[in-house]
């Protein structure tokens, strides 16, 4: 490709004149022209070596006073300059308005996104309200810095796995065309020696088995080859199979909007972080230890119980009697705030049905089977 | 209240708790549903044995009691009523009590209260006129020692039940008790519970109590005063300065448990009340100052009455616990009650009457009437009485039939093979 792009940039151009230093082509045939995306002027790279190596300078052409760096000269892509600084801005704004169509709600949402990048676009080539365009891009750029980072990180790695099949698929055509040559060789040199085979067997044999030897010749030809297509057939599938496995779709959705979003672009789908997940409670949210009805005691006097915190042969074992305690003191109080008379109506309001004909239909099927078991 | 939340979560609280409405129209319902059963069941009784009767004429009744041969039988059969019922089942827990006490040695009170638990909780869904509770208590006993964690051999156990009922008969109805209990075993009893309470009234009395959380500004030293100073019990006769303050305790818990192991038992406490409100009752009847103190001492107190909620806890368990010892109040003891003998003795009469024939014979039946239940549900869908066996067979044909119909709509059609099977076999 570069050829042609020289091409072009150097057609018809045999007297193109530096609008600077009105040196042309004709006299200085390696003369090569730069831009700078500021002003977008054209000057000769001696001009551009002359003016701005000592920093920047104001640009040389009459009425333009925008101040020019050396390092953001470059070539000129395309010959016409209002292409090439369209596609200057829209570089720009695509970097900067890197929505994907996954963020979006719906279709729709994406397709007035990217009218909306487009009429941003026109705005700044057109030099329509540049400034508050400018101000809007400006502002979101830096409400969205984290979002933009990540889609930009993402449309990278697309594009280096892009490259990488491509490059995959190259190669294993390469490896396709070499063995159909390889395979096509094998197969005239079969038939070669075949041939020379009958040859052989004709000369040394008699005269009446002529017809019969060129027969079996060209039948074992034929199952040579007819073996050999299907090996073949059987290795196309298989590799086949192996590239469909292969490829598997490598783009994720970015989904990294920030929350708020932005008040430029509209139908974001609001990303959901997942509730960071508690620390699980084996209790349930009970307190292990509280208790609402009494204060459990490391001792109670009981002329029953005492015995046994001397008694070895119970303590032995692990027993604790802290755990009696516990126990029956949990029991004593165990359901006292429950009246049964109002929850379980309100909880057979709730559920009406739920327990009761569970038990009368068992007992009712239990029946009704044995009695037919009887009959 | 945290304990409250523990007990929330028992099976006793979420299935075995009624309220008394509820509780009569589920006895009410299981009553009406076994009548009508026991009263089909004695029709085709009756129609097989005149059938019977008519084919082989001049043979006597096998079973011909007069009751049955009589031709006043065509009248309606007499069900009993819930209440008789309920009778029935009280006196069948009063014999559990009885039987645990033959046992050498006796079997403990925890094993007999679960029992008798249980049998009060089968007569929930069944009913005496389909299951005799005769069948049924020594399969209750039994469990209740397994759940219980009292082990006795089943050959040991059937040694002391009465009358010839062999180990077979005993656990034969064990599955259909089982499922009727809905296989929750766990029973709540208020004993331990008053144990706990004894304790810690024990601790209060020798002053080395702690306050409750609720009421922390009661120290050990003034519980302990007040403790000493209650008025005495009215029902007691001693002199008030005499009795000690640990022989009250010691009489209170006596009495309290006798309560437990009779009253609760024998009543529907169990269904309406929690063990913990059950347990206070009883103290409640046996030395009323104590327990009001005793509640006080949780709550009551400058903090209690600053909540709204505490104080209304409070005022309901005040009231429900005065419920509850009305109904412990209400029990009366079988073998002091010569009114209710009589009338147990009418209801035995008239149970031999609408007894279901088919359920008489348990031990014949299967112990797991798994497939009779699949065999029931298919048949009260389809609505034709099918024996288990064909029953399945049905079904492995049913099973079969859909198999190949699917294997046809299969638009790639069945296996290749298959194919090629059936095509050579065709």
């Amino acid at each position: 490709m570069p050829p042609s792009r020289e091409a072009m940039v150097h057609r018809g151009d045999e007297d193109e004149v530096c609008p600077v230093c009105k040196s042309s082509r004709y006299l200085n045939p390696d003369m090569r022209f730069l831009i700078n995306p500021e002003c977008y002027h054209k000057m000769c790279e001696s001009c551009v070596d002359r003016i701005f190596s000592s920093g920047p300078a104001n640009c040389p052409v009459a009425g333009c006073h925008k101040t020019l760096r050396k390092n953001r000269f470059r070539k000129q892509t395309f010959e016409d300059i209002h292409v090439e600084r369209e596609v200057d801005i829209r570089r720009r704004v695509m970097t900067v308005l890197n929505r994907r169509e996954e963020e979006f709600d719906s279709k729709l949402d994406w397709d007035n996104f990217l009218e909306q990048r487009e009429e941003i676009i026109f705005n700044l080539v057109n030099g329509i309200d540049v400034a508050k365009t400018e101000a809007d891009l400006q502002k979101y750029a830096s409400d969205n810095m984290r979002s933009i980072r990540a889609n930009q990180a993402l449309e990278a790695k697309e594009v280096t796995s892009f490259q990488e099949r491509q490059n995959q698929e190259q190669e294993l055509a390469r490896l396709r065309r070499q063995a159909a040559k390889e395979e096509y060789e094998n197969e005239r040199k079969e038939i070669l020696a075949g041939r020379e085979d009958v040859l052989t067997r004709l000369a040394s044999g008699r005269p009446a088995d002529a017809a019969t030897i060129a027969r079996e010749g060209q039948r074992v030809l034929l199952k040579k080859s007819s073996a050999r297509r299907s090996e073949e057939e059987r290795i196309r599938l298989k590799q086949a199979a192996l590239r469909g496995t292969d490829a598997k779709k490598p783009g994720q959705p970015a989904a990294a909007a920030e929350e708020g979003g932005s008040g430029l672009i509209k139908g974001l789908r609001k990303i959901k972080t997942p509730e960071p997940e508690k620390a699980y409670d084996p209790f349930g949210g009970m307190v292990p230890n509280q208790r609402d009805y009494y204060t459990l005691q490391d001792h109670y006097p009981s002329t029953f119980l005492d015995p046994v915190r001397q008694d070895t042969r119970m303590l032995a074992g692990g027993y604790d009697l802290r755990e009696y305690y516990s126990r029956t003191l949990l029991e004593a109080f165990a359901g006292l705030g429950c009246f049964i008379d109002e929850e379980v109506s309100k909880r057979e309001g709730n559920a009406f049905n739920t327990m009761k004909p569970v038990g009368t239909q068992g007992a009712a099927l239990a029946a009704t089977s044995d009695s037919q078991a009887g009959k | 209240m945290t304990e409250d939340d523990f007990y929330r979560t028992s099976s006793q609280f979420r299935l075995w708790s009624f309220t008394e409405d509820s509780l009569r129209s589920l006895r009410q319902n299981t009553n009406s549903l076994a009548s009508d059963r026991v009263r089909d069941a004695l029709r085709r009784a009756r129609e097989a044995r005149q059938s019977a009767n008519s084919s082989a004429a001049g043979t006597p009744n096998p079973n011909g009691s007069d009751a049955d041969s009589k031709p006043g039988d065509e009248k309606d059969i007499e069900c009993l009523t819930p209440e008789e019922e309920q009778e029935l089942v009280r006196y069948y827990c009063e014999q559990i009590v009885q039987l645990g006490e033959s046992y050498k040695p006796p079997l403990p009170t925890i094993v007999r209260a679960t029992a008798i638990q249980y049998l009060r909780r089968f007569y929930l869904t069944n009913s005496p006129m389909t299951y005799h509770p005769k069948t049924i208590m020594p399969c209750a006993l039994f469990i209740a020692t397994k759940t219980d964690n009292y082990y006795l051999s089943l050959r040991q156990f059937a040694e002391i039940v009465p009358g010839d009922t062999s180990a077979e008969d005993i656990i034969a109805p064990e599955f259909l008790v089982m499922q009727s209990l809905r296989f929750t075993f766990d029973v709540r009893h208020p004993f331990r519970s008053l144990e706990g309470g004894i304790m810690e009234l024990t601790a209060i009395s020798q002053g080395l109590a702690q306050p409750a959380p609720h009421t922390p500004q009661k120290t050990a030293d003034n519980l302990q005063r007040t403790m000493l100073s209650l008025p005495q019990p009215p029902n007691t006769n001693q002199p008030s300065s005499a009795a000690s303050i640990s022989d009250r305790l010691a009489r209170a818990h006596h009495n309290t448990r006798e309560i437990l192991k009779s009253a609760a038992q024998m009543t529907d406490a169990y269904f309406f009340y929690t063990p913990s409100q059950i347990w206070l009752s009883a103290l409640l009847l046996a030395d009323r100052p104590l327990a009001e103190f005793y509640l006080d001492t949780k709550l009551s107190g400058p903090k209690v009455d600053k909540s709204p909620e505490l104080t209304q806890i409070r005022t309901k368990l005040l009231t429900t616990l005065n419920t509850c010892a009305i109904l412990l109040q209400s029990y009366k003891p079988l073998a002091s009650d010569p009114d209710q003998k009589k009338a147990l003795r009418r209801i035995g009469k008239k149970l031999y009457h609408c007894q279901n024939p088919e359920k008489v014979n348990l031990a014949g039946q299967k112990r797991i009437p798994a497939a009779a239940m699949a065999a029931a549900a298919a048949a009260a869908s389809a609505s034709d009485p099918a024996t288990p066996d064909s029953e399945m067979e049905r079904l492995a044909k049913k099973r079969k039939l859909e198999s190949e119909a699917k294997r046809r709509d299969d638009i790639f059609g069945g296996e290749l093979v298959m194919e090629r099977t059936r095509e050579r076999q065709g």
